[in-house]
């Protein structure tokens, strides 16, 4: 297998309510991403994308011909496109892929409620055991996992309020992010609730957003001009078909036994990840990352962030651009791209002195991936 | 304003059993008929041991809550005049890990906090949707109820 490679990143105007259509999204940001690699649309032999058609993208761009090409349906957000892209490139499929996750905003809560506009169903299948019982959103699994987790390691609700605090303040120093102002814990906890445990600031911010990562050997990344940033190890997990809501374990996820597969593909550990970029879809998934990647021990995530370990100076920044909470929903594309800005020094205030190890992670419940990326 | 009608049910061969129970009074869970397995929510296949033998089968409606949350906000027109109201998770006493999704009833909204509690025993009931239309919701019992293992 050869050794991979990120050497290029890049966003779209990322927008709440853009009026940019996908194939906008797809085009600014993989465009950009060429630009930050150095590469032209015909150096492109491979595209993956979980959004959006990644050979329409491709043919829409210039690319091409692809040797290699994948459109990923429910699955683990980015880290799937991304993943299968760096195995394209390890097994010698193709030379040079670029994977995008283009998402559109999803409907107001108004318009949820007045029966114009309906969430889709991961399971569609199963709708009639949650829709009937009024379980129509996300938020609801979310806050039934924050609450079973809170029952069993006693983990209060000051830990959550930490933790948005610690996100924001990352996010006043990124100028990508969407949601830059200063924000302190009261304010999360004067908050109303959604879901109960669960409030809107547990909870990613709607937008329209287009990223894209380029993945190559580590052979053709000498010859490129951005640091080098290398592919360590991946892994992808499902435990479960998509119920989130009657999973048997609600503590113990995908995060768990991602963790531990990822960590039998490589040789650094744990202890050696300097900076996290964990999926903050709900901010019980960061939490759940944390544990089951074994950056804490099971159950204390919640001290670990009041202990301000999470914070710019702590023993292991975590989502350093502020998360999806004030990115934007990026479905995850935002931790692999910060995680390569850590590992190449380019992060600016936010960024974390010596940074060679970086994981970056997605999803959770039933399924989930991870990806560590080290300084070449 | 028209009267929003909740979430439709579908017209579904391998489903039909858990809804005409309902009709009934009654809970039913698919179960394995070549090992006893129970499996929620029903599909073709036995997980345990890959049998086809599979077929709806009454259970005792008794269950301990495994979590739960108070949704405020109403993602569906039907909710609207409904919220807040508890979504559970419930765990029922027949097999290990046996999940449903349903509601916890006969709890004012501010007494939640006080009243409901994950660990606590349950028991089912059913509530009227729409004529026809009978939904398996739960209420707290006081009498101690034991998981089977």
């Amino acid at each position: 297998m050869r050794r991979v490679a990120i050497v290029g990143v890049g966003y779209s105007d990322v927008a709440r309510n853009s009026g940019l259509s996908e194939r906008h999204h797809a085009a600014q940001a993989g465009m950009r991403a060429l630009a930050d690699a150095g590469l032209t649309a015909k150096d492109i032999d491979g595209a993956s994308t979980w959004g959006g058609d990644a050979i329409d993208f491709a043919w829409m761009m210039g690319m091409g011909p692809l040797q290699w090409s994948l459109n990923v349906g429910v699955s683990p957000a980015f880290i799937t496109p991304a993943y299968h892209a760096a195995m394209a490139v390890a097994h010698g499929h193709a030379e040079t892929v670029m994977s995008f996750r283009i998402m559109m905003q999803q409907p107001s809560g108004a318009a949820l409620a007045s029966g114009k506009a309906q969430l889709g169903a991961p399971s569609p299948g199963d709708t009639q055991f949650q829709h009937p019982f009024g379980e129509l959103s996300p938020t609801q699994w979310a806050g039934l996992q924050m609450q079973r987790y809170m029952h069993e390691t006693g983990t209060t609700q000051d830990a959550f309020a930490k933790f948005a605090e610690v996100q924001r303040s990352y996010a006043v120093m990124n100028p990508d992010a969407l949601q830059r102002d200063p924000l302190a814990a009261a304010d999360y906890l004067n908050l109303p609730y959604i879901t109960k445990p669960l409030r809107i600031l547990d909870c990613d911010y709607p937008c329209d957003s287009g990223s894209a990562v380029i993945f190559t050997t580590e052979e053709r990344a000498r010859d490129l001009q951005q640091p080098m940033v290398l592919v360590d190890a991946s892994a992808i997990s499902a435990i479960h078909d998509m119920n989130f809501s009657i999973m048997p374990d609600m503590v113990r996820t995908a995060p768990a036994h991602c963790g531990a597969t990822l960590f039998s593909r490589t040789d650094i550990k744990p202890s050696d990840v300097d900076t996290a970029h964990l999926y903050d879809g709900f901010s019980i998934i960061t939490f759940q990352w944390l544990e089951g990647l074994g950056l804490c021990p099971p159950g204390t995530a919640g001290d670990f962030i009041l202990e301000g370990n999470t914070a710019l100076g702590g023993k292991l920044p975590t989502n350093t651009d502020g998360g999806a909470i004030n990115v934007g929903r990026r479905h995850g594309a935002n931790f692999c791209i910060e995680a390569v800005r850590q590992l190449r020094g380019q992060c600016g205030d936010r960024q974390v002195p010596g940074a060679e190890v970086s994981v970056w992670a997605n999803a959770v419940g039933p399924f989930g991936g991870a990806m560590l990326l080290t300084k070449g | 304003m028209d009267q929003a009608l909740p979430p439709a049910l579908p017209n579904d061969p391998m489903t039909d059993f858990f809804w005409e129970a309902a009709r009934n009074g009654e809970l039913h869970i698919q179960r394995c008929q070549a090992c006893g397995t129970y499996i929620h929510q029903p599909r073709p296949i036995c997980r345990n041991c890959q049998s086809f033998d599979l077929a709806g089968e009454k259970v005792s409606g008794r269950g301990v809550i495994y979590s739960f949350t108070q949704t405020f906000r109403a993602f569906h027109p039907f909710f609207v005049d409904r919220v807040p109201y508890v979504l559970a998770t419930i765990a029922l006493v027949e097999q290990l890990g046996l999940h449903i999704v349903s509601n916890i009833v006969g709890v004012v909204a501010d007494q939640v906090d006080e009243l409901v509690r994950i660990g606590m025993d349950v028991e089912v009931e059913f509530e009227e949707l729409a004529e026809g239309y009978m939904l398996p919701v739960f209420r707290t019992v006081a009498a101690p109820v034991a998981v089977s293992a």
